[in-house]
């Protein structure tokens, strides 16, 4: 089944004058979608309310039909994953397998499948050959990779990301995007909330822009970063590749290095 | 503000008065009516903290204190009053529950006590910031990581608690129950504590480096930039608290003569 | 001002196999700003702890080598007299600020206190470090209320004040949004202008391009090279050690576009643009 987000006016706030959220109306369906804006415009926010860690104060997420507000953390669970940006935050089993197995265990699988859905997971993320080394023993790029497989055995049809790239090198990166594409391809909704915007041109179909609690901007990535002014006002930049030929008074819009060589090349 | 310091800037009278002064005002307040022995003066000396209290804003940040310890002490008193040695004259009857004369005013003198300590504390730190108190010791030669140990506390435990909350979300986004019943509780514990514990244990080693590199072991005599002003009129409150205090010991001293 | 210089440094961390770093020589002048790139575990954290003593001092571990600042060998002093010489802002802002202070202006003032400095002059530090990072107006805030960035630039004022010749900067802009870390890298710039020292890890290759006099490539604990940005952004082989050079060193590379005068590909946007220019669009 493919996952379907409907957000519906959607309001939050942790105190009676400050307004998190300020009516949230987005469809999220079929699309990687990268969840872009400033600290404190309300990203994380959105997600947390998104997993049901939070509930909104007006406003509904529907999930396939089900509003979310009907249904436990648990059972959300089930349904919609979330990596958390510090991998540190999540892990405390001794050995690689087991860590990977307590979701998929937690939302009822038995050990049997949940073994078959961790190695998988292993294998998405490279990892399969580590599978009986204590985590703690592993650098922090591939505890991040654990805590992602952690997430993806769980098989849920929605996938949200926190910050995946922070403190990747190239390798970490490529492999976090091959990731984002594969679970994409599979039909899965991925979401993330990201500052790295060469990488959302890389690897994402559309790019939200938050901006004080609302979306400033809503579209493939071409569309969204091609609006500089209006990035610059959300103090957030384009794609290197983007400054370039903008820099160079191009009317294209181009994403990534290839798009450029190819485009040129072809002239 | 992330602070879970008891301290608040009032622009008061007490906060504008030396830490040592206010030190100095717990300890008496304590040892004289102790020296004395007499309920009025413990009586007393707790109409002058209220009193204390009162013109620095802070009383009411009095009350959670005060009825935490309430609840203890009326269990004190319920005790003593039913069931104290030697407790002979009547003084309530409740149904078949009778309270004795004796033990109420034994309890009595325990729960004046009590607010008593537990007032002058709160005159000290209700109004001065922790890092001044820690300061003056520091000066008089109390260690300089002992006192950052007590000072960071009050700043480093909300920021575990942010962790702690984060951890929370991270396995309740795995699935996990972590509200319902004891067994629920206990299955969640393992899952919650291990990642507070090793991240607390990555933190403090990033910050005992970022200490180190700041000049924290340094074998120079510290100095400190909060210039410590001592002026004449903490100068006449230290020696009239010191003056109350030798006075009682005089009054025990004759008391155990005569 | 100090010279650095770094000879057959060697190092392994305590109850580890590997070496960290393996036979690491060169020097740094003063006023340069270098910075520092390689794959996670290419030794790039250690090599940055070993210019301020913390290793070995503080970790410990076998030890090969020296590492001299001007005239002192890092190894035969302690941390803390080498902190006036030499100071290092981390990743993470949020564990360098030490808890046990109300105020920016009063957290500046950790480290002077430390060392034993005059009321006066600690004054008039602290409102100097305030000044070049810019963030004057949150001297009397709380230091956790402030925003990655600003704590970030606060951590590096903190370390300014105690008067170091030398910055060491450990990938300080990963963990901060856009706009944090261009506050960083403008206040990093600054200081370098000054003339203080720069060394910088960072993933950011744009970044390094853009402001760093010299690059270092570290792989596996050994130096790989160490030269202009434009001759290691060049190199045909970055890939295998695991850097992705700068987007448009990428593009000069797939167009075959060199700077005509040294045969290096542009590095730097505007380097880019003027190899680009007279191209038809």
């Amino acid at each position: 089944m493919m996952g379907r987000l409907e957000i519906k006016d959607l309001h939050f706030s942790y105190t009676e004058n400050e307004e998190i959220l300020k009516g949230i109306d987005l469809v999220l369906d079929q699309q990687s979608t990268a969840i872009i804006g400033q600290n404190g415009a309300g990203k994380t926010t959105f997600v947390k309310l998104l997993k049901g860690l939070l509930q909104p104060t007006s406003g509904k997420i529907v999930y396939n039909g089900t509003d979310l507000s009907s249904m436990t953390v648990a059972q959300i669970a089930k349904h919609i994953g979330m990596v958390f940006q510090n991998p540190n935050d999540q892990i405390f089993k001794n050995s690689v397998i087991d860590e990977v197995m307590f979701g998929p265990m937690q939302v009822g699988m038995s050990k049997e499948e949940a073994k078959v859905h961790a190695m998988d997971a292993l294998e998405m993320v490279g990892m399969e050959k580590k599978c009986k080394v204590n985590p703690y023993d592993l650098g922090l790029s591939e505890r991040k990779l654990i805590s992602i497989a952690a997430i993806l055995a769980m098989d849920p049809e929605v996938i949200i990301f926190d910050e995946p790239t922070i403190a990747q090198d190239y390798a970490g990166k490529k492999c976090i995007g091959e990731i984002v594409e594969h679970l994409r391809n599979q039909g899965k909704l991925v979401l993330t909330i990201i500052h790295d915007m060469d990488f959302v041109a890389e690897h994402f179909d559309r790019a939200v822009v938050f901006a004080k609690g609302g979306v400033l901007l809503d579209g493939d990535p071409k569309q969204v970063f091609s609006r500089a002014e209006i990035l610059e006002k959300a103090f957030l930049e384009q794609p290197n590749v983007t400054r370039l030929c903008h820099a160079l008074g191009y009317e294209e819009t181009f994403l990534t290095t290839d798009d450029f060589v190819e485009y040129k090349k072809g002239q | 503000m992330k602070s879970i310091s008891l301290y608040e800037e009032k622009n008061s009278t007490l906060n504008h008065l030396d830490s040592g002064c206010k030190m100095l005002y717990m300890v008496a307040a304590i040892l004289v009516p102790a020296l004395i022995g007499n309920k009025w003066a413990n009586v007393a000396v707790i109409v002058l903290s209220i009193f204390l209290l009162t013109i620095s804003k802070v009383l009411r940040k009095t009350i959670p204190v005060l009825s935490v310890s309430g609840i203890v002490i009326l269990t004190i008193v319920i005790i003593q009053g039913m069931f104290r040695a030697g407790n002979t004259t009547v003084v309530l009857q409740l149904g078949p529950a009778a309270f004795y004369k004796e033990g109420l005013l034994y309890s009595l003198g325990i729960a004046l006590n009590v607010f008593n300590i537990l007032l002058a504390i709160c005159v000290l730190i209700f109004t001065t910031k922790p890092s001044d108190m820690v300061e003056n010791f520091i000066e008089k030669g109390f260690s300089p990581r002992l006192g950052y140990v007590f000072i960071s506390i009050f700043q480093i435990i909300p920021q575990m608690m942010e962790t702690m909350n984060t951890i929370t979300d991270a396995q309740r986004s795995r699935g996990m129950e972590t509200e319902g019943s004891l067994l629920v509780r206990i299955k969640a514990f393992l899952p919650l504590i291990s990642p507070v514990v090793m991240s607390s244990l990555v933190d403090t080693k990033e910050r005992a480096i970022a200490l180190e590199v700041r000049g924290f072991n340094a074998k120079t005599k510290k100095t400190f930039l909060n210039e410590r002003k001592v002026t004449t009129t903490d100068k006449i409150i230290n020696l009239l608290l010191i003056a109350a205090v030798l006075a009682s010991v005089a009054w025990r001293v004759k008391l155990w003569l005569g | 001002m100090a010279r650095i210089e770094v000879n057959h440094l060697k190092y392994r961390y305590p109850h580890t196999e590997n070496l960290a770093l393996n036979g690491v020589s060169f020097q740094i002048e003063p006023g340069e700003f270098i910075g520092i790139i390689g794959k996670n575990g290419s030794g790039k954290s250690t090599l940055c702890q070993a210019f301020t003593g913390l290793i070995p001092n503080f970790y410990r571990g076998a030890y090969g080598g020296n590492v001299k600042i001007g005239e002192i060998n890092v190894r035969d002093v302690e941390v803390d007299e080498l902190c006036q010489k030499v100071g290092i802002v981390f990743q993470n802002p949020f564990n360098q600020v030490t808890g046990s202070k109300l105020t920016v202006y009063d957290e500046i003032a950790f480290g002077l206190e430390n060392l034993g400095l005059t009321r006066k002059e600690m004054i008039r530090r602290i409102d100097d470090a305030l000044e070049q990072l810019d963030i004057t107006k949150f001297r009397d805030r709380n230091p956790f209320d402030l925003s990655g960035g600003q704590m970030q630039r606060m951590a590096i004022a903190s370390i300014i004040a105690m008067n170091p010749e030398i910055i060491i900067l450990d990938e300080p802009t990963s963990q901060l949004d856009p706009q944090g870390s261009e506050e960083v890298f403008k206040a990093v710039q600054r200081l370098s202008q000054k003339g203080i020292t720069i060394i910088m890890v960072e993933h950011k290759m744009e970044k390094i391009a853009a402001y760093s006099d010299r690059v270092m490539l570290l792989d596996e604990g050994k130096m790989i090279d160490f030269d202009t940005p434009q001759k290691i952004f060049s190199r045909d082989d970055l890939l295998e050690h695991g850097v992705l050079p700068p987007a448009f060193t990428r593009i000069g590379r797939g167009l075959g576009r060199k700077n005509a005068a040294t045969g290096e590909y542009p590095v730097t946007l505007n380097e880019a643009k003027e190899a680009l220019e007279g191209m038809a669009v």
